[in-house]
Parts: structure tokens; C-alpha cells; sequence
């Protein structure tokens, strides 16, 4: 792995080099090591936290129990505490890790994509863009279950085309800010279709309302696997588009060079942020700002190659949403937040940092 | 209706004096008018004064107050119930049967006033922010102000141990949000779309406490509270209306006394400085009034956010481009506003749309226009 050139106008320095940039080569290395090793062991505890806090009756220490086997203080297992963490909590944990999983990875995918560092999918219409295409299949006499995961990979899939296809226009693209705010209000465009088509049929509203906010509250197993297949796909293809991807930022001239072809590495990247995205939007509904926070914080920690990126987004991603779908449980007690509150009160600090920072960078 | 008397009179007065104009364009030796204007003289003792009357910006604010009073008219007939225009006349003038009267006086005529005030405030306050920012897409509600009204107003609604009412709070919520926006903006001043992304940062923040207030109260005022976060003239409070009503018309007037300095205030600020304006003053006023107007249209309202940009982006279309169209705007905001809220009305019958749902389905294709038209390269 070779040092990016700072400021050059093909990689410049992106949002922060790593701290250790001076040093030697395998310090450096060793140095993202070690905070990968506790970005991990930070994960592991949010799930943990996840298992054993909740709203309900439940309390902490008597999940512990529960989950070790024998009592620790006062505190016993029961088996309502074990009915709490396998029926209700695990699997929410657990979509939680995919859901965030795919945000992040769609997020540094896309815009490594769009060339913008403000590029992600909530705010550029693609999450938008697969709740309209389920909220048209309820309607038009859909139920909910089997038929939800490709519908809302085809909504995201238009949503993604949209914004690209706008991006070519009148060098739209030429202009990151440009393009989220035409992702912006295609976002509001749509959320408002939305909720017209949902006042015109109050059965498709009620079997969705719950599921529009954003939330990953009842979410089971059966969920997960739905989306398990193309999760797995995606997975593949961006083990493939890695390499090119990487290669792309330094320009495409340069990547030709090297043997890729960037029209076909786009599309790819395209079609794996549209089977992210729709999947996670598809299980936990519409949620905005992951794909913004994730890849920042990613590059910040290992700078702006995108095949550390991925790995950190792979990380990150879960941590952000496990930590926000616990907040949202503790914060209003015996009631549930929507996860995308939580999120945007996150993320839009970090988009306002990002649009103030002078010289706005460009990936 | 009383908030579009003042642009009524005005709009009868300047038709009067357009007559006397004629005979002054007769005599040889009195300035000719630029263009496209009538030069009104008012001959005095001593000295004339004299007043210069756009011809094509009036012949644009009397069609929209022709159309707005056509709409007026079609929204107090059409409805769940349909009244024949007669009738509904009749009724308005306290002459039709008791049932007719209660649908006009009780609930179809405040209705329109509520739609014509909150309209004509957003528009108002839209046109003066897009002024000062230099902007044409810096309306309250992008940058996040509509949002930040309405955080405060729920808070007082769900009642957070404030006992303050809704448009006082929405005042300072407005406030809080545009100094959080305009702060944010120091650096990268308001001319950019980045300006345009930060307010929209700052509105998400906002957007995300009221729904985290929204979740602490029980599921019934949630649900009473719904239609008016996203903006509906269904859950108006008389006492903001009439807050509004009385603070519109004030701001028209104010507005009126720094249109000039606001028609200069389109160059640059060293221009406007070396013709005499004192740039700041103007900016600080505009702000004022852009942000109080907001608030309280919120206040009553709710946050329907893309009438301050479809407002005065059809009066700038109508009336011509020499001048800032402040009445204009106020009319045109009130014509979308009636309308959208009469579409809301009529298109699902036994349903009804909340008005904000309406104006951001026609309102985005616009916006989405103005961001993918081709830029015209100044030479």
C-alpha cells in the first residue's frame, strides 16, 4: 500500500490522514491493527449491551444470569429473561448487525462511486426510493413478507438512477453539493408520495406505518433470512470491485491503465449499493445518515483507500446502529424511538462539518 | 379576508391613477416614464411628486388577486357538502339557512383566511430571505426555519413544563434556527449550495427532536399532533390566526418601506452601499420580518415549507423582473396555499390531504427544476 500524494488532484488527502502518517510503513500498519482489535471488542460489547438492556421487565444483571448460566448476586436466570434475549433482543441484534453492515458498506461504495464525500443512499433518494416501491406494491393488493426484499432493491435501483442519471445533467455531478441537494428533494418528493398513496389506502398504512419510521423493533429471524441471499451476493461482488475501485480513485485514466473497465466497475458498484440498501431498507425500513457517518469515521481511522474503508465500514456500520437502536430503547422507556431520529441527530452534524470544511474534498 | 384588503385598495388605487396618467403623457414637456411604467404625477402646491407604477408587475398582482378571489369563492362552495354559489352568498351575508351559515361562518371561512394569511406569510417571508441570502433556494423552509418552529411550537403543545403558547415559542424556535444556520454559515457565506445543505443539516436536527418529542406523549395527542407536523390548515388555533393575520399586514406595510432598499440590495454590497443603502440595516430588517412571518404561519400552519419557494418563483414569472415582488409573492403564496388545501380537500373526498403533502408533491418537481435546469453562463 503506497501513501496517496496530498493534494494532488487526482487523491487528494481526504478528510484525515491517519495519525501516524510520518511513520514507517509497518508501524502504521500495526497502529490500524490495533484499532481495528478494539473497534472489534468495541462491537462485541454493543452487542452485548444490546442483549441485556432493554424496556421491558428484564433487568440487566438477571440477563447476565440468564446468559451465563448460574445466578451472579441477587440476580437469577429465568426463563422469561431467556425468552426476552432468544426471541426478542438476539434477533434484533443480529438484524441490527446486518442492517448496519449493508448502510456502511453501501455508503463508502457509493461514494466512492459519485466521487462525493457527501453521497449516501438516505440522503441521495435510494432508501426513498425502495419505500415508494413497496408502498406502490401494498397498494396495488401486495402483502407484506416474501414479495418485500426484490421490491425494494428495484425502488432503490430506479432511486440510484435517478440521482446518477441527474448527475449527468447540466454537470450536476460536477458539483457534490449540487447532488445532494437534487438527492435531497428527491428524497422529500418521494416521502410525500409516500404518504399520499398511504392516506389514499388505509390497510397498506397500517401494515407499513410502523415499518416507514425506521425502527428495528420485532424484527425476527425469518426477516434476516430473506435478505440473507443477497447479502451474501453483495458481499461477492465487492470482493471483486475492491481492487478496481481503488485503482479508479486515482483517476480513470489511470485505472484503465491497470486493466479495469471503470463503466463496468460503476454499474457493479451500483447494482451491489441497490441490493444493500434495498435489503436494509426492506427489514428495518428507511433509515438516513449511516451511510454518511460510516465512511467518514472509516476514513478518518485508515485514510482514503477504499479497500480499508470497506473493512471499517464492515465494523462501523453495526456500531453506529446497534448504539442507536439502544439509545433509542432506553431513551423514551416503556415506548420505542424510531432509529432514524437517533441517526439523523448523529449524522447531520457530521454533514454540516463536512459542507463547512473550506476546501470541499472531493474522492 | 381581511389580509388581502391592503392589496386590494392598493391595487384599485393604482388602476385609478393609471387613468390620470394618460392625459400626463399627452403634455410634450413632462419626463417620459422608462418603459414599461406609468408615471403617476401628483401635482402639488410648489413641488410635484411624482410615482413610478410597474406597468406589467400590476397587471400580474391584479391576475392573482382576481384568481385568488375566484379560488376564495370555489373554496367556500366545494366541499363534503356542495353549496350552489347563490347559496353560499347568501349564506355569507347572513341570509341562508342555519346549516349553510354554520358550513360558511364555522368552518369554510376561517379555513380560507387561515390558508390566504399562512400563504401569503410564507411567501412574504420566502421572497425576503431569498432576497438577503442572494438565493434564490434559501426559503425558510430548506434552511431548516420551518423546523425549527415547529420543535419549539410541539414542545409547547406536548408541554414540557412551558406554559407559553405556540406562536411565542415558534417565534424562538424560528430564532434559534436561523442563528444556528446563519452561524453556520459564517464561514461559507449564504451564496452557495453548500449554505442551502447545512440549513438542510440543521433542519434534519430539528425534524428529529420534534419526532423525539412526538414520543414521549401518548399515542393520542401524537396522533392529533400528526396532520400539523406536516402541515395542515385542519388543527388551526384562532388565537395564532388572528396573531397572524394582524402581523402580516404589518409586515406587507414594512416590507413595502425597504422594497427599494431591497431592489438594490440584488447587486452587490459595494453597489448598494455607493447608491445610499445602508445594507446592513436593510438585511437585519428582512431577516426579521422573514423569520417572525415564518414562525407564526407555523404557528398556525404547520411547516409547508415549498409554498415560500413556489410563491415567489410565480410572481417573479409574472411581473416583471426590475423589482423584488413582495406583494406579489404574498399573493401568489396565498393562491397556491388556497389551492393546494382545496386539492387536499376535493381529491380524496371523505379523506382529507393535509396541505403540506400537497404543496411538496407540486413543489419538488419545481425545485427539482430549478437544480437540473441548465446554468446560464454569465458572460
Amino acid at each position: 500500500m503506497t501513501r496517496h500524494p496530498r493534494g494532488g488532484s487526482l487523491a487528494p488527502g481526504i478528510i484525515n490522514q491517519t495519525p501516524a502518517d510520518g511513520a514507517p510503513r509497518g508501524e502504521r500498519r500495526r497502529a490500524l491493527t490495533v484499532t481495528v482489535m478494539w473497534l472489534i471488542a468495541a462491537l462485541a460489547l454493543l452487542c452485548l449491551t444490546s442483549l441485556l438492556i432493554g424496556a421491558g421487565e428484564v433487568g440487566p444483571l438477571t440477563s447476565l444470569a440468564t446468559l451465563v448460566g448460574h445466578p451472579i448476586g441477587a440476580a437469577t436466570g429465568s426463563d422469561e429473561a431467556r425468552f426476552v434475549m432468544t426471541e426478542l433482543r438476539g434477533p434484533r441484534t443480529l438484524v441490527g448487525l446486518a442492517v448496519g453492515a449493508s448502510l456502511g458498506i453501501a455508503g463508502a461504495l457509493l461514494q466512492a462511486v459519485a466521487r462525493n464525500p457527501l453521497a449516501e443512499p438516505g440522503l441521495l433518494g435510494v432508501s426513498a426510493g425502495s419505500a415508494f416501491a413497496i408502498a406502490v406494491a401494498l397498494v396495488l393488493g401486495a402483502s407484506a413478507a416474501t414479495l418485500r426484499v426484490s421490491v425494494a432493491q428495484l425502488g432503490a435501483v430506479c432511486g440510484c438512477a435517478f440521482v446518477l442519471g441527474a448527475s449527468r445533467l447540466n454537470a450536476v455531478g460536477q458539483d457534490p453539493i449540487r447532488l445532494v441537494l437534487t438527492g435531497a428533494v428527491l428524497s422529500g418528493l418521494l416521502g410525500a408520495l409516500t404518504s399520499l398513496l398511504l392516506l389514499m389506502d388505509q390497510r397498506a398504512a397500517d401494515e407499513i406505518r410502523f415499518w416507514l419510521v425506521g425502527s428495528l423493533a420485532g424484527r425476527r429471524l425469518a426477516d434476516l433470512q430473506a435478505i440473507l441471499p443477497s447479502l451474501a451476493l453483495a458481499a461477492t461482488i465487492t470482493l471483486t470491485i475492491a481492487r478496481p475501485l481503488s485503482a479508479l480513485a486515482l483517476g480513470e485514466r489511470v485505472a484503465v491503465g491497470l486493466g479495469h473497465h471503470p463503466r463496468r466497475v460503476r454499474l457493479l458498484a451500483i447494482a451491489v449499493v441497490a441490493m444493500l440498501v434495498g435489503a436494509a431498507t426492506a427489514v428495518a425500513g428507511p433509515i438516513a445518515f449511516v451511510g454518511l457517518v460510516v465512511p467518514f469515521a472509516a476514513r478518518a481511522i485508515a485514510g482514503p483507500d477504499i479497500r480499508r474503508t470497506l473493512w471499517l465500514a464492515l465494523i462501523l456500520g453495526p456500531m453506529v446502529v446497534i448504539a442507536a437502536d439502544i439509545v433509542a430503547r432506553v431513551v423514551v422507556a416503556p415506548s420505542e424511538l424510531s432509529l432514524g431520529v437517533i441517526t439523523a441527530l448523529i449524522g447531520a452534524p457530521v454533514l454540516i462539518a463536512v459542507v463547512r470544511s473550506r476546501r470541499l474534498p472531493t474522492l | 379576508m381581511d389580509t388581502s384588503s391592503p392589496a386590494s385598495t392598493t391595487g384599485l388605487g393604482d388602476l385609478s391613477d393609471s387613468g390620470s396618467s394618460a392625459d400626463h403623457r399627452q403634455q410634450a414637456d413632462v419626463i417620459r416614464p422608462p418603459a414599461g411604467h406609468w408615471r403617476l404625477a401628483l401635482p402639488m402646491a410648489g413641488n410635484e411628486a411624482a410615482l413610478l407604477i410597474d406597468r406589467r408587475a400590476l397587471v400580474a398582482n391584479l391576475g392573482l388577486l382576481l384568481a385568488l378571489l375566484i379560488l376564495g369563492a370555489l373554496s367556500l362552495c366545494l366541499g363534503s357538502v356542495t353549496l350552489s354559489p347563490l347559496a353560499s352568498a347568501r349564506a355569507l351575508f347572513g341570509q341562508g339557512s342555519a346549516m349553510d351559515s354554520f358550513l360558511i361562518h364555522e368552518l369554510r371561512l376561517p379555513r380560507l383566511a387561515a390558508g390566504i394569511a399562512t400563504g401569503g406569510a410564507f411567501a412574504l417571508s420566502g421572497c425576503l430571505m431569498q432576497t438577503l441570502a442572494r438565493n434564490r433556494l434559501a426559503t425558510p423552509g430548506i434552511i431548516g426555519i420551518d423546523n425549527g418552529a415547529t420543535a419549539f411550537a410541539v414542545a409547547s403543545v406536548v408541554g414540557l413544563g412551558v406554559s407559553l403558547a405556540p406562536p411565542a415559542l415558534a417565534l424562538v424556535g424560528a430564532a434559534t434556527a436561523t442563528a444556528l444556520t446563519f452561524g453556520l454559515a459564517g464561514g461559507i457565506g449564504t451564496r452557495g449550495y453548500r449554505f442551502i445543505v447545512a440549513g438542510i443539516g440543521v433542519g434534519a436536527v430539528f425534524g428529529a427532536l420534534t419526532q423525539l418529542m412526538l414520543a414521549r406523549v401518548d399515542i393520542d395527542t401524537a396522533n392529533a399532533a400528526y396532520p400539523w407536523t406536516v402541515g395542515s390548515l385542519n388543527a388551526r388555533d384562532p388565537v395564532s390566526l388572528k396573531v397572524l393575520e394582524v402581523s402580516l399586514l404589518i409586515g406587507l406595510l414594512l416590507s413595502r418601506r425597504i422594497a427599494q432598499a431591497l431592489n438594490v440590495l440584488r447587486f452587490s454590497d459595494s453597489v448598494a452601499a455607493g447608491l445610499g443603502i445602508q445594507v446592513t440595516r436593510c438585511r437585519r430588517w428582512a431577516l426579521m420580518l422573514s423569520v417572525s412571518l415564518t414562525a407564526l404561519a407555523v404557528s398556525v400552519a404547520g411547516p409547508v415549507g415549498m409554498v415560500a419557494l413556489i410563491g415567489p418563483e410565480l410572481a417573479r414569472h409574472l411581473s416583471s423582473p426590475r423589482g423584488v415582488p413582495l406583494v406579489g409573492s404574498a399573493l401568489a403564496g396565498a393562491l397556491v396555499m388556497v389551492s393546494a388545501d382545496l386539492a387536499g380537500r376535493l381529491m380524496l373526498a371523505p379523506l382529507e390531504i393535509p396541505v403540506g403533502i400537497v404543496t411538496a408533491v407540486i413543489g419538488g418537481p419545481v425545485l427539482l427544476w430549478i437544480l437540473l435546469r441548465p446554468t446560464r453562463k454569465v458572460p
